[in-house]
């Protein structure tokens, strides 16, 4: 059973401290943290990622790898919140003494590979995937990709092997325990797909499922705000055999959800909120 | 000195895999991946020990960073392509998914220089040594010949380090003796094979050792003594062991490379940063692409890279004081 009020509640939770983050170092990417908010909470706190906080090295545990890293403002207060790393540490963000950057790090505990240069995540996680499944091993590889980070040809690159057909000999090739999670904004860091100066239909992205589809994954596609959703998007993924198509699923999002000024304003993706702005934010947030 | 050619014998890279396949019989935590290049020695990578062989396709920045995934989760990674989609193709998955992340990849490229000399500055590695020594913590490795190239596959599954090794192509004579060879990133080459007190002191590697080796031949025959340094770890570069052996002794580098940032450049560092006032010549490779394709010695004569050019270059250097 989802406990959506709960899940709701702590994604409110960490948008409040993410704003709060972002406004004491007048730093960080506030938008897109926003935007993957409801992906993240309900991964962590809707038991669909199997990690220990206490044991972040666990052997058997999930991989989730946060390939769009400039979304860590957004997945630090989630770790410290569940005790991956002392609670002191978001006070101390982009600060003398603290271990949190803009982008993910892997000294990070609770992150597992070093991102912000995009379409690096995917060929890593698709590394793991296949060390899984040379050692038998069921845990599952999840990595989360932004939209516009898809233009990176890289991912294209590990596609081919990830969706790829099955050699027996080699053992390479369709990876069902890797989980592609696309967090669709549509917006990237200038604006793609709107209607304004940059290429109003965005140089090609969609149909972006035809071409993930085309790539051998399995095409789920979800709400990426709507809790009861994300959850039937990834309905039964631990029973999906794992040699198969990589599942996929494309999550439908704003950036800057929550935050009213933000939200789907290409202005913000690295920007923190002043003045009027900030207050209005705080409002929507109940901040106040 | 005797430099003699030997018949042609396994190329370094051969040599590297067939060395590299006997530890992969032994541990299958070892895995190679290839961006779709083959060679002969790798195919009993495909027959013997098939879970541990990845074709990845043309696709080196998947190949690097599956390599880096791999890593992470414990497994000994090598990669292999040709040399400068080994590199410059994808420098930052090499500096961010596998340096910056301290895994003890090894990448494998071949066709240094110009190995490739007539297809062009596509497949021309006249930059990997300035561009690669940028990785921090990467070691580069630049061997002379098949003894060294196979003393490589050891010491790569050996030392748990990020690692890149720029092979030549094959038909390259021995220089040194398989059952006397023990790997040292610095090897001193007296004239003769006896230590002296040499006049100068050539500095290079890979291919270039064994022109260096002639213009020591001449340069004896002119009574002068030309010590050869061959650089089989070119970075980091073992400055302390260099400083001790060449004193204040003339020193030429040469090198298949551009200038700007290969051997002569780190030569050049290491005794600036000594104090050290010996004289130094770079010969090298002038920074342009080459587009002529007529093979690699018309490269070398282009460059001034052959035995005769060195030589000359030399002379020119030296002045009146070079004999």
């Amino acid at each position: 059973m989802i406990d959506v009020e709960f899940l709701a509640g702590k994604a409110l939770q960490m948008r409040r401290q993410v704003l709060e983050m972002a406004v004491r170092k007048e730093s960080g990417h506030v938008s897109t943290a926003f935007s993957q908010m409801e992906l993240t909470v309900a991964l962590y706190y809707g038991g669909l990622l199997n990690v220990d906080p206490k044991n972040p090295k666990w052997d058997g545990r999930d991989r989730f790898i946060l390939s769009k890293g400039q979304g860590g403002l957004g997945l630090y207060p989630i770790l410290a919140d569940l005790g991956f790393f002392s609670e002191e540490e978001i006070d101390r963000f982009a600060s003398p003494g603290g271990i949190l950057g803009v982008h993910a790090e892997y000294n990070v505990p609770g992150i597992e590979v070093l991102t912000g240069s995009l379409g690096h995540g995917l060929p890593i996680a698709l590394g793991m995937a296949h060390a899984a499944r040379l050692a038998n091993k069921k845990h599952f590889i999840f990595c989360l990709l932004g939209d516009g980070e898809l233009y990176e040809g890289s991912n294209w690159e590990a596609l081919f092997t990830a969706g790829g057909r099955y050699n027996e000999s080699s053992a390479v090739g369709a990876y069902g325990h890797l989980i592609l999670i696309v967090d669709n904004n549509k917006q990237a860091t200038i604006g793609m797909h709107d209607e304004l100066l940059y290429a109003s239909d965005g140089p090609g992205l969609d149909p972006l499922a035809n071409k993930l589809a085309a790539f051998g994954c399995e095409i789920r596609e979800c709400d990426g705000h709507d809790f009861n959703d994300i959850f039937k998007s990834l309905e039964g993924f631990r029973d999906w055999p794992l040699i198969t198509k990589p599942l996929c699923v494309i999550a439908h999002t704003d950036k800057g959800h929550g935050a009213s000024v933000m939200q789907d304003v290409r202005l913000w993706h690295y920007r923190a909120p002043l003045g009027a702005d900030l207050e209005q934010s705080k409002k929507e947030l109940g901040m106040e | 000195m005797s430099y003699e050619a030997t018949p042609r014998i396994i190329g370094q890279r051969d040599a590297f895999f067939n060395a590299l396949f006997d530890i992969f019989k032994a541990d299958s935590n070892c895995i190679l991946i290839t961006a779709d290049n083959g060679a002969p020695s790798l195919d009993q990578f495909v027959e013997q020990t098939p879970r541990q062989f990845i074709q990845v396709g043309i696709a080196e920045q998947n190949m690097i960073g599956m390599a880096s995934g791999l890593a992470q989760e414990g497994k000994r990674v090598w990669t292999y392509c040709i040399a400068p989609f080994a590199t410059s193709h994808v420098h930052e998955f090499v500096k961010l998914d596998v340096c910056a992340s301290k895994l003890p990849i090894t990448i494998l490229g071949v066709g240094a220089g110009y190995a490739y000399a007539e297809m062009g500055p596509s497949h021309h590695t006249a930059d990997d040594i300035s561009i690669m020594r940028t990785c921090c913590g990467l070691e580069i490795y630049s061997p002379a010949d098949s003894v060294c190239g196979a003393a490589l596959a050891k010491l790569s599954y050996e030392r748990l380090t990020p690692k890149y090794i720029r092979f030549d192509r094959a038909g390259i004579p021995n220089i040194y003796k398989a059952d006397e060879y023990d790997f040292k990133p610095l090897t001193f080459l007296y004239p003769n094979w006896r230590k002296s007190e040499c006049d100068a002191w050539i500095v290079s590697s890979g291919i270039m050792t064994h022109t260096a080796l002639k213009v020591s031949e001449f340069f004896l025959k002119e009574k002068l003594e030309f010590g050869v340094v061959d650089v089989a770890r070119v970075w980091p570069f073992d400055k302390d062991e260099f400083l001790a052996h060449v004193g204040q002794k003339n020193i030429i580098t040469l090198e298949e490379h551009f200038l700007s940032g290969g051997l002569g450049s780190i030569v050049s560092e290491v005794l600036h940063d000594a104090d050290n006032l010996n004289s130094l010549l770079r010969v090298g490779i002038p920074d342009v692409y080459h587009f002529e394709p007529w093979g690699r010695d018309e490269a070398h004569k282009k460059y001034g890279l052959t035995v005769d050019g060195v030589v000359k270059r030399i002379k020119d250097y030296l002045g009146e004081d070079w004999q």
